[in-house]
Parts: structure tokens; sequence; C-alpha cells
């Protein structure tokens, strides 16, 4: 057996339990869901009737709670489920949250809140105020350990297959800082300017914000944040944490984006890394095939200096076909990244005619200065993707008459991004759809035409898209003068043929991207075929961290960057945290296009840093946590974890006790009153905060406008006495606070005038009575009788109608500053859950049923279980620790009974 | 002042974003929660909850006593330049 008792929840009832037991010297476990022990007692400003500190009351039962021999707490974990064993012993499975920090090493500083971009609702201030994705529950906390609200992987990081912290960057952006979103994405690659305009954004495709008006400008905020680093005084230099040389080398074959981050990446670990690349300059596609509209020269040269700043040297004009001999000199691993050079024949006559053209080739040519002539000639491009689109597109600005595209299958299958087509169309691109290419037409060995062949859609082929079919007798010329075949590339298999495969892609293990040869990885479009961008920068990182491990001799796995995220959050799940959500106009990019354009300016205008700010500012912080890495940052103990994850424990235990608390009443179901509607209509919990020293404000202040109010209400029994909202019973501490609270008041604002509106008064304890007569003797009013309705006035005022029972029963109507609903008490139905398929008996009222109260208090249903203060049923502080002294009885007395103890390991 | 309240969350979500407006509503000395409302065109009721989270964090402190209108007023802890936006309005 491994404890000797189990308790659940650390309220007062729950801490008062297990010090009582494990002063009696049982073994206790507790298990608490917040990252803190101490319940709803240590957020109370005091307690009545004795006007105590409830910090101080409280404070030292969590030290002794936490501090305990004989106690084992286990704080942000939940009890997941209990079942009973056939000895009578239980089961119980704990699920220990990850908090993504290491508490050996947090010192509670709250360094990483102060640094942290997300403001959520502080469920410990009663909402009143922010608090931060990373947090420390409340100044007082124990253990005082902060730990980071993660509810999942944001859908815009979840969709990156480079593994890019969209949600971070953007979180940064809103911020303001800059800088360091433009740092957290030059973490993954050195390509930020070019993922800035030329990435297809899968992260906007699945961002929440789809759902309502529009998507979070994701890749502009990206360019926003590079355009800013590259015009500022930084650009050119190291922008980023470079490990001293380790004194191995690593030759990459090719510069493309897989190349290039693999080469950012381990240079930044130390690795000597040279670039060898075939063609004269670097980039790869991004230089060469990605027209200058989209994504200009000079933001590729600055991506590309990101390397060469930190010591990556480039080699261009160097052909590899030899791994071997790269080995032999002196580099330790290879990885080809040499993309998809060669273009995919069409296979028709006339195919290698003066005036028929790949897309590769002829955009190439056009990016390396060797643009032909086409002034007032007309081109056809065959194909659908997006080389096509830019091949047309490039035509037009190279003075083609007409720029035809021409595609077998309909607009709907086209596999060009639909802005591209879109675009393409805009600048006076024309498609042809559902033609095929028969034959080039030639005249003297040069082109004049096309054949095309008209085409039907058939069945689906592999690829899920129908299946083009030709249609007998439709074949048709269409008169061009050049003709430039885009339907598709792969890779050159000649250099190592050994390695490839069928279709040319060099084979290797898709989780380490090793190839057969141990030092040899292969990462991007050689291995998986043309894609895009960011799969090849997911592909790049993941090589580089392959060739990290395999060099240093360590297992090839732990790529948590893209297989180690948390499940990404749902959208519906997103969305049902708020009520509703406020329409924000769009941000999106400014796009000029013209018809038949005749330059290569780049079409999409920058964000301004308004529209920028704006843009990020509609992001919902869908995994709360943004993982923009500030609190990694700036961490003094270094004490982040990221990549902790949930664990789930099982532990048997002789006896259980349910120390689970209560709910507070959800005071909007009480419409009449304007809770949720009227910002100056507050619960008494809320007030309770606002009169703590921990406070959220920096004094009693309205939450309307901040003011300091001079006519306070209380409105009693606020969700409890009340059969409208299912809750006839009393709640019983409620008078008692209020009290308490209108004696407080009137000591912090001593010119305030207090009035508690309230049905009966119940000072049923020691003292209560005199409790209440004392506030009178300070001024606090009384009225008895309900109040029916609540309106609010321009000037943020409320005012409370009633019936004023004790002077003639008139309806009276009277202004207030602010109203305090004193809110009643609702069973907490968490432990309906607890006992799965023997669940612990409730009583009419949902509250743990104790079938013998009378005479054996803190007894439940299921012998061994037993329940501790406001889990059975109203109760204040006092009464809870009496009933948890009852319980511990109980349970002192069942473990003795079946003599559990004597096996307890801890 | 009656209108229809956004949801507490949405409107603390942006206060990372209200930051450099508010800051910039304070420049030139301490205001209270009215005054910055006003000046950065939203409802003094959401300014609320963003000067109080900026009070939180350390980016502003309020002054020792409230003003005969029962408002105290609330001033940058680093004076240092103003935010650099010519506007302040971000919806």
């Amino acid at each position: 057996m491994d404890y000797d008792v189990l308790v659940i929840g650390s309220g007062i009832g729950g801490m008062e339990s297990s010090i009582k037991l494990a002063d009696m010297g049982y073994k206790v476990l507790l298990v608490e869901k917040e990252a803190s022990v101490g319940g709803r007692m240590i957020l109370l400003s005091k307690v009545f009737p004795t006007l105590d500190c409830a910090s101080c009351i409280s404070g030292p039962k969590m030290s002794s709670t936490i501090n305990h021999p004989n106690i084992t707490t286990m704080a942000f974990s939940e009890v997941a489920g209990i079942t009973k064993n056939g000895d009578g012993r239980f089961t119980a499975k704990v699920r220990e949250w990850a908090k993504y920090v290491d508490w050996a090493a947090c010192t509670g500083c709250d360094a990483c809140q102060k640094a942290c971009t997300v403001a959520v609702p502080d469920q410990f201030n009663a909402n009143l105020a922010a608090r931060r994705a990373a947090y420390i529950a409340f100044p007082q906390a124990v253990p005082k350990k902060a730990v980071l609200q993660r509810e999942g992987t944001s859908p815009c990081i979840g969709a990156c297959p480079a593994g890019i912290k969209a949600h971070g960057y953007v979180s940064l952006v809103r911020s303001g800082k800059y800088e360091e979103a433009f740092q957290l994405v030059l973490d993954a690659t050195p390509l930020v300017g070019t993922l800035g305009r030329a990435c297809y954004a899968p992260c906007e495709s699945e961002c929440t914000r789809m759902k309502l008006e529009g998507p979070v400008p994701i890749r502009l905020l990206k360019r926003f944040a590079a355009d800013k680093h590259y015009s500022g005084q930084d650009s050119g230099t190291p922008a980023i944490e470079v490990a001293e040389p380790n004194g191995r080398r690593v030759a990459i074959v090719g510069s493309g984006p897989a190349g290039l981050t693999a080469a950012w990446q381990l240079a930044r670990q130390g690795y000597g890394v040279t670039i060898l690349e075939k063609r004269s300059t670097p980039g790869g596609y991004l230089r060469h095939a990605i027209p200058a509209y989209r994504l200009p020269q000079d933001v590729v040269d600055a991506d590309i200096a990101n390397l060469t700043s930190i010591g990556v040297e480039i080699r261009c004009n160097v052909s590899v076909s030899d791994p071997e001999a790269l080995k032999a000199d002196g580099y330790d691993a290879v990885i080809v990244a040499t993309g998809t050079q060669v273009a995919t024949r069409m296979d028709v006559p006339g195919e290698d005619a003066e005036g028929s053209v790949n897309g590769l080739d002829f955009l190439a040519a056009v990016s390396n200065g060797a643009a032909p002539e086409l002034t007032g000639k007309r081109v056809v491009v065959v194909g659908g993707g997006n080389v096509a689109m830019d091949a047309a597109r490039v035509s037009l600005r190279l003075g083609a008459r007409e720029a035809r595209v021409a595609y077998r299958r309909t607009r709907a299958e086209m596999p060009a991004h639909h802005v591209e087509s879109k675009d393409a169309e805009a600048e006076g691109a024309v498609f042809e759809l559902l033609v095929a290419p028969t034959e080039i037409v030639t005249r003297g060995g040069l082109v004049t035409g096309v054949r095309l062949q008209r085409m039907r859609l058939g069945a689906p082929d592999a690829s899920g898209r129908r299946s083009p079919e030709p249609i007998p007798g439709s074949e048709y010329t269409l008169d061009c003068d050049l003709v430039i075949s885009t339907i598709g590339m792969s890779p050159d298999p000649t250099p190592f043929a050994a390695l490839a495969d069928k279709r040319g892609r060099i084979t290797v293990d898709p989780r380490t991207l090793q190839t057969s040869i141990p030092f040899l990885f292969a990462a991007g479009d050689v291995t998986a075929g043309a894609t895009d961008i960011t799969r090849a920068i997911g592909s790049g990182r993941r090589a580089a961290h392959m060739v990290d491990r395999w060099l240093t001799a360590q297992p090839l796995d732990g790529f948590t960057v893209l297989d180690d995220r948390l499940e990404t959050i749902s959208a519906d799940t997103v969305l049902a945290r708020q009520t509703a959500f406020g329409h924000r106009h769009p941000v999106s990019g400014d796009v000029t296009l013209t018809k038949d354009p005749r330059d290569f300016t780049e079409i999409e205008a920058p964000l301004t840093e308004l529209q920028a700010r704006a843009g990020a500012g509609s992001c919902l912080d869908c995994g709360v946590c943004s993982e923009c890495q500030e609190c990694v940052k700036s961490c003094p103990a270094f004490a982040i974890r990221m990549d902790q994850r949930d664990q789930l424990h099982d532990f048997e235990v002789g006896a259980v006790v349910v120390a689970t608390g209560h709910k507070l009443f959800a005071a909007d179901l009480k419409p009449e009153y304007g809770f949720g509607q009227f910002p100056n209509v507050i619960t008494g919990m809320q007030m309770d905060r606002l009169l703590a020293p921990t406070r959220p404000f920096n004094s009693v202040l309205r939450p309307g406008d901040g003011k300091v109010p001079e006519r306070i209400a209380y409105v009693s029994c606020t969700g409890s006495r009340d059969k409208t909202v299912g809750n006839p019973l009393c709640s019983k501490f409620c008078c008692m606070y209020s009290i308490k609270q209108n004696q407080l008041i009137m000591g912090a604002l001593p010119l305030a005038d207090v009035t508690m509106h309230y049905m009966d008064m119940r000072a049923a304890g020691k003292r209560y009575e005199e409790f209440y007569t004392q506030a009178q003797d300070m001024g606090a009013i009384y009225i008895k009788g309900r109040v029916s309705k609540i309106t609010e006035q321009d000037n943020g005022d409320l005012l409370l109608r009633y019936e004023d029972i004790e002077h003639g029963g008139h309806i009276v109507e009277a202004s207030y500053d602010l109203v305090v609903l004193a809110v009643g008490i609702q069973p907490n139905r968490d432990v309906d859950r607890l006992f799965g398929q023997t669940p612990l008996g409730l009583d009419e009222y949902y509250y743990v049923a104790e079938p013998s109260a009378e005479l054996n208090p803190g007894q439940t249903t299921i012998p061994g279980v037993f329940v501790a203060g406001t889990a059975s049923g109203a109760k204040d502080i006092v009464d809870t620790i009496l009933h948890s002294g009852a319980a511990v009885a109980q349970v002192a007395a069942h473990l003795e009974h079946h003599h559990f103890t004597e096996e307890a390991l801890v | 002042m009656t209108q229809t309240l956004r949801d507490p969350r949405e409107v603390i979500r942006e206060e990372p974003l209200m930051h450099d407006p508010i800051l910039r509503a304070v420049a030139s000395g301490p205001a209270t929660i009215g005054e910055i409302a006003e000046r950065i065109g939203h409802p003094v009721h959401e300014v609320v909850y963003w000067v109080m989270g900026m009070r939180r964090y350390g980016h502003l402190v309020e002054g020792t006593e409230a003003d005969d209108d029962g408002f105290f007023s609330y001033g940058a802890v680093d004076q240092g330049p103003a935010a650099t936006l010519e506007e302040c309005e971000y919806e």
C-alpha cells in the first residue's frame, strides 16, 4: 500500500484532515488541482467573527501541509478515478498535470509572469483582473512555484510543417516586441523574410479566427517582423546565440530552404558547415524559381546573410556526386538537399523545338537576368500548379500579348494555391481548362502553336481527383510563340543513383532522414518530391537535429519540434471559452494587381505598424500559452520545461477523504441583478478579493470606472434559498461574510455608506450575533426585503428596487455606487466521476451524502470513503474544521479496524 | 453608461496590445482611468482591466490618494521614451 489515506482537495477541510491524520502517524497523499494548496480560504480578506487575517491563519496550515513529513502533496494534479479493490483498499489514478516548469529549480521569482505576453482572466482574483499564461497562483502560494497554462498546441503552430511558433510571434508583435518576434522565427530558420512573403500560410487556414470574421494575418506579421529587423541597425550582425565551434564539419549539398535551414541549425550548434551549391548563386527555388514580384531577391539575400554572418560557408558552382569524397575531405556528415530539379516532360511531338521550354528553366533564366524577349508574343503554359501561375504571370511581365494556362482538369482540381490562380487571372492570364497537349506545332523548327485535346472528368484517381479522359475528335490548335511546360518536377536521380527510388527520390528513414549510408542524410523535396517551403524547412530542421544526434552518438530521436507537440486544441474548445465575440475587421494584405503588368515590383504591400498590431490583436490565444519563449529567456533558474507532459500515477490507499469543497453560485443566472451586464455589480467573492491585502486593485474600487465607491449595497441570498434557480438551501455563511465585508469596508473607506438588503439575518454561531450588532453599531444599514431588480444609470450607478418590509412594505428604489451580490454555494459535481461505476452517494441536492450524519459524520455511502467540509453541504470555516476532525476520526477508526496501516510503504 | 459588456476574457486578452496606447496616454503625467479611457477611445470599464493588469505587472503605479471625486491617478513606472505610435486606436 502506498499511502494510508488519499485526501482530495486542499482547502481548509482537506488541509485540516491531512495534518491531523499525519500528526496521528498516517501517511497521507494530498491531491490538489490548483498549483497551490489553500483552497478558497487563502483568497479571503479576513474571517468572521474574529476578523483575523485569512492569510495569517491559512498560511501556517499551508506550510504545515506541504512540509509535514507524513504528507505527500501533489499540487496541480487531479484524481482521475478511484476503484475499490477486493481487500477493501482503493486504487487511485492520479493525473499530474504538466506544469512546464521544473519546480525543483523554480524560485518563484515571478520573472516568467512579467515576461509573458498572454493575458487571461485571473481566477484567483475572481476574474477582476488579468494574470498571465505563465503564472504563480497568488502571492502567498504554497508551494510558490510557477506554471504555464498550456491547453494544447495552438492550431497555427500545429499546422506549420516547419514547426514555427506562429502563435508566439503573433503574441510578440501584439506586445510590440518586434525584434523578439523576428528572433523567434529565426530560431527555426534563417528564411524569415522569405516565409513572410512566399509561404502559403497553412497556419492561417487553421486559425480559429477563420470561424469568426477571418484569420489573423500570420504570414504578414512575420514579414512585418522581418522587414523591421532588416531595415534596422541590427541587420547583418549575428542575431542569435551560436555555440563555440565543436570541431566537427558537415557538408550540405544544395542551398534551397531545406539545406539553408539545416545549415543554420547545425552552425548554431558549433558545427563547421559548408553549403555546396551547383548554381552560381545560393537559394534554390527561392532565388531561381519564385518570381521577384512575390519574393524580391534582396529579401533572399538578407535571409542568406543570416547564415554567412555566423560563419556558414557557401560554395557555389560546385557539383557533388560522391558523398564518400566529401567524407574523405574531412566532413563528418553530409546532408543532401538538392530538391526537385528535373522538369517532367510532356512526351509529345515537338517538345524539344525552339520555343518550347520547361517552367523551371524559364523561371531560372528570368531570375538570372536571361529572360527571353516576349514582347507581343503569345504564351501557352501547360499545367495547373503554382509554377504554371508563376510562368504565366512572368510572361505577362516580359511583355507577352497573352498568357494562356492549359490545364487538363477543371479549376476546382487545379493544384495551384487558390490565391495564385486568382491573382494570375486578375493579371490577365487566361485559363484553358479540360485540355491536354498532344503536340507542339512547329514550322521551320520554331513553335507556332500547341495542339490540345479536350478532356472530360472521369472517375477519381489515386489522388482523389477525378481523372481527365480524352474526348475523341475534339483536338484543336492554339496558336502561340512559346510553350512553357510545368506539369511536374522530380529530383535529379543522377548524382545519388544508388540511393534513389524509381521516382528519383533519395530513400531515407522518414523520422531520422538517414540514408543507408550512415553519415549521409537527405532532406526536403529530394526525399519527398515537390512540396513547399515550410515542409522543406521542417525537413531541414529534422535533418540537422538527427545529424547532431548521430555525431554525438545519441539515439536518432528527440525531434520534439514536430514529433512531440501537444495535441492541437480544437476551434470549438477555443470558441466555447467566451459567451460572445466582438467583431474585428480582418487585417489582410494589400495586393496590387494590374492587368498585363509590365514590371517585377513586389505586388504585396507590407503591413503598417498599426495594421500589424491590430492584426496580432485579433489572436484568440487558442493554446493559451503562445510558446513565445519569453519566459524561457527570462527565467534566471532555467526552470521552464516546455517538454514536460502529464503523468498518470496509480496509488494504493487504505481510505479516501473527499474534501472537494463547493462551487459558488453563478450570479449571471439571476439576470435581474445585472451581473455580467453592469460592471459595478460584483459578487461577494470579488469584494473579498478587493478587500484582501493582495487585492487586484490598489484599493476598493468599482470595476466600472475605478472610482472609490461611497454607497455600497449588498443583496443577500443571491442564488440560495431561491427555488427559481433550483437551490432552496441556505448557504449558511453568506450573511456573515457580508457582515464581515460591511465592517471591513467601513474600515477601509470611512466615508462609505454600507447597506445590506436581506431576507433573514442568520447569525447562528458563537459570537455571530454580536458581530452583526457590531456592524450595525459601526453604521451599516440592514433593510429587510428582497431586491427585485437592479438597473444601471448613465453614470454607472445602480438603482435597486426592493420591498421595504419593515417600513410598510412599500416598493422603494435606491441608488448605489456599487452592488455586491452575496452569492450562495452549490455542490461541486466533480465528485460524481471520482468513483466510476460505483459512484459516491449524493443527497437530493447533490452534495456528498452522509447516511448517518448525526451519529457518524463524515461517513459516506462507500465504506472507507469519508467526506470533510463543504463537499457534504454548506458550512462556514469553523464548522468545516470541526467536520474535518470528525472525518479524521472516522478514517482512523477505519484504518485501525482493517489493519491497513501496517503495510504502508511510505 | 448602459452598453453591452464584452466578454472579460476578450477584453483582458487585449491588454498587451493596449500597453503602448495607455503609456502614451500617461506620458505627460498621471491620469485617472476615465481620462485614460477618453484619450485612447475605449470604454472606461475595459480600461480598468488594462490599467490594473499593467499596475500588477509593473508598468503603472497609482498616486497616493484619490481625488475629490474618488478617482486615483496612474502614471508610468518607467518614464522612458513614450510609445512611438501616432495613434492609439487599434480596432
